[in-house]
């Protein structure tokens, strides 16, 4: 009996740790979405777990019921509760990852049919271009500016943050934290045309900023 | 008649300070806003459009009658939604950054 | 005028109407004089002039199960490509191709028409009529339904069909980034189809308040005409938004007017605005009917009443209006700032609180009642399993910062299809199995449907459950391989599988009706001893429902007790002595009798005019613009022709609809069916002006593009002529309160000056409307101004006819309360929109 799970168990493990992987967060804003992530499935477990057990109990003889428990109970103020703890647990994760005025590396990202253009400040203060690899520092909040040159694209990097699209016309903002060095994946996520699932790309989080690059590359 | 206009009343007042805030919220972000957000200011414009949509509450729960037959519970169901609808959908002006 | 014997008495008071019983007749003579009135006419030709709601109520329902069953064809063509990851099955653009047509076909063809036909079929029947309001409106909406769906399926079959996803983001969708007609398809397809859903809103409006049976007020009728009530009014509400944006993308595809570029001051956003305005509502436009359908089946099921009456009708109001500060919920991720994220994510998250008291109040009546696993009862127990999750994902997608790592993968299209499966399929399935022995007359064959729903529950939590996973280990929406990640082929594998069983469930659950409707037994009056008039009638039902017109006697008794009374004649308006269809309306709120309408029978022109529309379509979608406007010209010939059936002509005196109950009929009552009818649809015109007003303010606001041109208002000879066409349409609409000859041939000649003074505005005013997006809808504003002021002329024209030919005067009105509300209508229109522009010219 062990065997047969031993198999779909291994491929739940390798596959929440999987480069796009949205339940192995890499740095504190993926990481504060992933705890809202966990507190939710857990409430709407219980939750589901409830409503099936009322449903059972149902089908047993027909009982004199409260009415207003239902609806006013059940109905209104059980979901209330429930429902404002977690708006409050959202917006307070909402806030904390904002991006705000605090030194935070700045960094470019242009979206186009069908690739991204990333730029970031190098040594001498001019800005450095790069083809679907972008370039951040490990441990420091990045802002990314994020433009589109021709239709509605979107930036992910799913370990460091959630999404934010590239509209033309707009530079829209979103904030990466990526806790250690190391390389990220990230994807276009609005459908954007014929290539839209080859729109991949690549985050590399440097221990020292602005990275070397000369050396990166050998 | 009344009783149909009393029922959705209160529903309309959340439809009109929703709107009112929201648009305020967009003319506000557009014009004025600097580069650090809402200015206190403009975020007390926000709070007073807010407070001014529950304000109207106050002479539509005036209004109300007392009973139990469905057409006297309507009404104060219909005015008891738009109340919570209006703080609840609005209060992140209080609170929330902004632009 | 009329000699009605009714007491109209307090609100609240336990009778407020109380009709003579009528002398009881023979049943089957009563049968066969109802038939010859009532029945549709022999053979194909019949089904061409079938005007009738069950005929046209089924056959909606019958073409959305075939449209739903090409849409589930194709979403096994997308699980077919996804079950391997670098499937070679089909090419991308024609992937692109079916999984927006897949979720167009589900959301225009399937699930809209699906709930209107529900609603045509039955709401006559709960609420205790002969028929919907306006028979011919409810033909012409089924033939814009077919055809609009033909011309998108047509264009799958040819490679041709939109791509853009169901949603049709421009720039994506703009004519730069998507030659060819597929755009058009889309935005000229389902806005012909969309037709049918403004239709059918105004109309099922109309039914709900104007002709319940006599004396079941508002806050008594059965909870299913509640929901419709709600849903109609978000669909007058909520189409519009769409209405304007498709018209909007099509002009600038079309005609190169930029309101979506950038570079001239468009903004892509304003189409996502306008599109979730209408796409968030729709989702519980959906719901509700669906959940109507279940608050009345779980009582049955449970032999009981439904628990929390009033709090179910609460919950409902506060669906429909909440549901309509959400939509920005879908645009989450484009940069809004996080305050008003926030309004949209604390009333997306308000919304869960109604649909609680919903599922909550289903479970407390079953909780009172005893449950019986009947098969509407298993679909029952399948919503909720189903329903409750997605309701829980929903509130999840709610909160912003998971809404920013789920949004646009597959975590979403779990989610979506735990709602709309769960919320809507599961209860539709439950109604075609409650209602299906009153369709057929039969009984169905036992154990067959129960099977299919054990495989549709395995296939569709095998398929979508894990989907949630899928998502969150980061697989986006709408890619078709995925070579580089290993890790989402086994679960999408699985998906894959469990879809081909869902499929085979759903095959299941059409072999089991067609079974039914072929071999099945004859089934007992009244099978499960409902206490609703629906059940309160011959089985299958006739076209005429009732022999006699059911009245207060008649309400909240068992079916089975008021079934002989009614068909032997007892209620009101008994039989169809006069030769002519004839119903009973009531007032909207305590349903007390008003008068009598008399309906249009059998006929083909809501064919021949939907034809004529397609035509239009057809050609606007082959760019030969010139030739579509003067295909406008047979449309408006058959609209007038039309009206013309509408004529107050025949006998016009009073009816005795029951002993000492005298009513005029409905040429001579103050409130007509096509009076209140107008008024829907005026709502629904309002809302189309609100959406344009809303995009002229949104990219004056918020848009950050070039600056427009100095606008041409600022001239002098603009003021002017805007003056000079203020002016006409006050005298109009002072002249369409005259109820003589002389009036309406004034509101013709200054309707037509209005249109000539706009023609010259535009030939020598107007700014070009290609240069700069804000000039673009204002010429956009000036249309829909104009094209009022064509129609009013084209109603002040009706309404000197039918003096001229006599038909008309005080008493009886014909055509001239709807050209005086309409006349109105346009000036007040008119004058904000003038208003508005210079304002936003000078500002």
């Amino acid at each position: 009996m062990k065997r047969v799970f031993a198999l779909p168990t291994a491929l739940l493990v390798a596959g929440c740790d999987s480069p796009l992987s949205t339940l192995a967060p890499a740095g504190p804003v993926a990481s504060d979405i992933a705890w809202l992530w966990g507190v939710m499935l857990v409430g709407a477990g219980l939750i589901t777990a409830l409503v099936i057990v009322l449903i059972i109990l149902a089908f047993r003889r027909p009982s004199e019921t409260n009415a207003r428990f239902w609806t006013h109970g059940m109905g209104l103020w059980f979901s209330m509760i429930v429902l404002t703890l977690l708006l409050g647990a959202g917006l307070w994760v909402g806030e904390r990852i904002q991006p705000r005025d605090d030194e935070a590396v700045i960094v470019r990202a242009h979206a186009f049919q069908w690739g991204w253009e990333f730029s970031h400040e190098g040594p001498d203060g001019d800005m450095i271009a790069s083809s679907d690899l972008l370039h951040i520092p490990a441990g420091r909040p990045v802002d990314v500016l994020i433009t589109a040159e021709d239709v509605i694209h979107s930036f992910w990097v799913p370990r460091l943050a959630g999404k934010m699209d590239a509209i033309p016309g707009r530079t829209n903002r979103t904030r990466l934290v990526a806790d250690s060095p190391g390389e990220y994946d990230g994807l276009c996520a609005e459908f954007c045309g014929l290539d839209h699932a080859f729109m991949r790309f690549s985050v590399q989080a440097h221990e020292n900023w602005p990275p070397d690059l000369s050396e990166a590359a050998q | 008649m009344r009783w149909l206009a009393l029922t959705l009343a209160g529903p309309m007042i959340w439809a009109a300070a929703f709107t009112l805030v929201y648009g305020m919220h967009g003319v506000l972000c557009a014009g004025v806003a600097g580069p650090e957000g809402l200015s206190l200011t403009a975020r007390l414009v926000l709070i007073a459009s807010w407070a001014l949509g529950l304000a109207a509450f106050v002479p539509l729960f005036m209004a109300l009658r007392e009973g139990d037959a469905l057409t006297d519970r309507l009404p104060r169901y219909g005015t008891w939604i738009g109340l919570v609808a209006t703080i609840y959908t609005l209060f992140p002006t209080a609170i929330a950054t902004s632009c | 005028m009329s000699d009605t014997t009714y007491a109209a008495t307090e609100e609240g008071s336990a009778t407020a109407v109380d009709i003579a019983r009528n002398p009881a007749q023979r049943a089957l003579p009563l049968h066969r004089e109802l038939s010859r009135v009532w029945a549709n006419d022999k053979g194909l030709w019949g089904q061409i002039t079938a005007v009738s709601h069950t005929t046209l109520g089924l056959r909606f329902m019958a073409t959305a199960f075939v449209f739903f069953a090409i849409g589930g064809i194709l979403s096994m063509l997308i699980r077919a490509q996804l079950a391997t990851h670098d499937g070679a099955f089909l090419d991308t653009e024609i992937y692109n191709q079916i999984f927006t047509m897949h979720g167009s076909i589900m959301m225009f063809l399937f699930a809209i028409p699906m709930l209107e036909g529900l609603a045509i079929w039955l709401l006559p029947k709960l609420l205790g009529t002969r028929d919907m309001a306006f028979p011919r409106l409810t033909s012409l909406g089924y033939w814009c339904y077919l055809f609009g769906g033909l011309i998108m399926l047509t264009a799958l079959l040819f490679g041709v069909a939109p791509r853009d996803g169901w949603f049709m983001y421009t720039p994506l969708s703009s004519a730069a980034h998507s030659p060819g007609i597929n755009a058009d398809v889309w935005l000229l397809g389902v806005t012909f189809v969309e037709i049918s859903a403004i239709a059918a809103a105004v109309e099922i409006t109309v039914t709900i308040l104007r002709q319940r049976a006599p004396g079941m007020k508002l806050t008594q009728m059965p909870l299913f005409a509640w929901y419709m009530l709600g849903t109609s009014a978000m669909m007058l509400v909520g189409f519009p938004p769409l209405i304007a944006g498709s018209i909007l993308l099509e002009l600038e595809r079309a005609f190169d007017w930029p309101f979506f570029d950038i570079a001239r001051g468009g903004d892509p956003l304003l189409w996502q605005h306008l599109f979730w305005l209408f796409g968030h509502p729709e989702v519980y436009i959906i719901f509700l009917p669906a959940a109507g359908a279940m608050s009345m089946i779980i009582p049955v099921m449970c032999r009981t009443k439904i628990l929390g009456y009033g709090a179910i009708v609460a919950a409902v109001l506060g669906l429909v209006f909440l549901s309509f500060g959400l939509w920005v919920h879908h645009m989450f991720t484009v940069g809004i700032p996080h305050m008003a994220l926030a309004f949209f994510s604390a009333a997306s998250v308000l919304v869960a609180v109604p649909t609680a008291v919903q599922v909550f109040a289903w479970i407390g009546t079953m909780w009172k009642g005893q449950p019986q696993l009947h098969l509407p009862m298993y679909h029952i127990l399948g919503f909720f399993l189903t329903f409750v999750m997605g309701g829980l994902t929903g509130v999840m997608l709610a909160i912003v910062p998971f809404n920013w790592q789920a949004h646009d993968t597959a975590f979403v299209t779990a989610h979506l299809h735990y709602v709309l499966i769960g919320g809507f399929v599961f209860p539709m399935m439950a109604a075609v199995t409650y209602w299906m022995p009153l369709i057929t007359g039969r009984s169905r064959i036992k154990g067959l449907g129960e099977t299919a729903f054990w495989v549709i529950v395995i296939g569709f939590h095998g398929t979508f459950f894990i989907m949630h996973l899928t998502g969150l280990l980061g697989m986006p929406r709408r890619i078709d391989v995925y070579p580089d990640n290993p890790e989402w082929i086994w679960l999408n594998l699985t998906s894959s599988v469990f879809s081909f069983v869902l499929t085979i469930g759903f095959a299941m659950f059409a072999l089991d009706l067609l079974l039914q409707i072929t071999l099945g037994k004859r089934e007992k009056r009244d099978p499960w001893a409902a206490p609703t008039l629906d059940w309160a009638m011959p089985m299958p039902s006739p076209n005429y429902n009732y022999a006699s017109l059911p009245t207060l006697r008649h309400l909240d008794r068992p079916a089975r007790d008021v079934i002989m009374p009614l068909a032997r004649g007892e209620g009101a308006l008994p039989g169809a002595p006069r030769g002519r269809r004839e119903l009973l309306v009531t007032r909207a709120i305590g349903a007390e009798p008003d008068h009598v309408a008399i309906l249009p029978g059998n006929t083909a022109l809501p064919l021949v005019l939907a034809a004529s529309i397609c035509a239009f379509v057809l050609l606007m979608l082959a760019s030969l613009y010139l030739v579509a406007a003067f295909a406008l010209i047979p449309v408006a010939a058959f609209i007038w022709l039309w009206g013309r059936g509408m004529s107050p002509v025949g006998d016009l005196s009073p009816v005795e609809i029951a002993p000492g109950t005298i009513l005029p009929v409905h040429h001579r009552a103050k409130q007509s069916l096509g009076q209140s009818g107008l008024v829907a649809l005026l709502v629904a015109d309002g809302t189309l002006f609100g959406s344009l007003i809303f995009g002229l303010a949104f990219l004056s606001v918020v848009t950050q593009g070039p600056a427009a041109g100095i606008a041409g208002a600022e001239n002098f000879a603009t003021l002017v002529g805007i003056g000079i066409i203020a002016a006409l349409l006050v005298i109009a609409a002072w002249a369409a309160r005259g109820m003589t000859r002389m009036a309406a041939m004034i509101g013709v000649a200054v309707n037509l000056a209005a249109i000539l003074v706009l023609i010259w505005l535009k030939w020598t005013q107007m700014d070009d409307p290609t240069g700069h997006a804000r000039d673009a809808l204002r010429a956009v504003v000036a249309g829909y101004v104009a094209l009022h002021i064509i129609v009013a002329t084209g109603l002040a024209a009706f309404v000197a006819n039918q003096h001229a030919r006599g038909e008309i005067d005080q008493v009886t009105r014909g055509a001239h309360p709807a050209w005086r509300a309409w006349q109105g209508f346009t000036a007040a229109t008119a004058l904000l929109a003038m208003v508005i522009l210079l304002a936003q010219a000078f500002a």
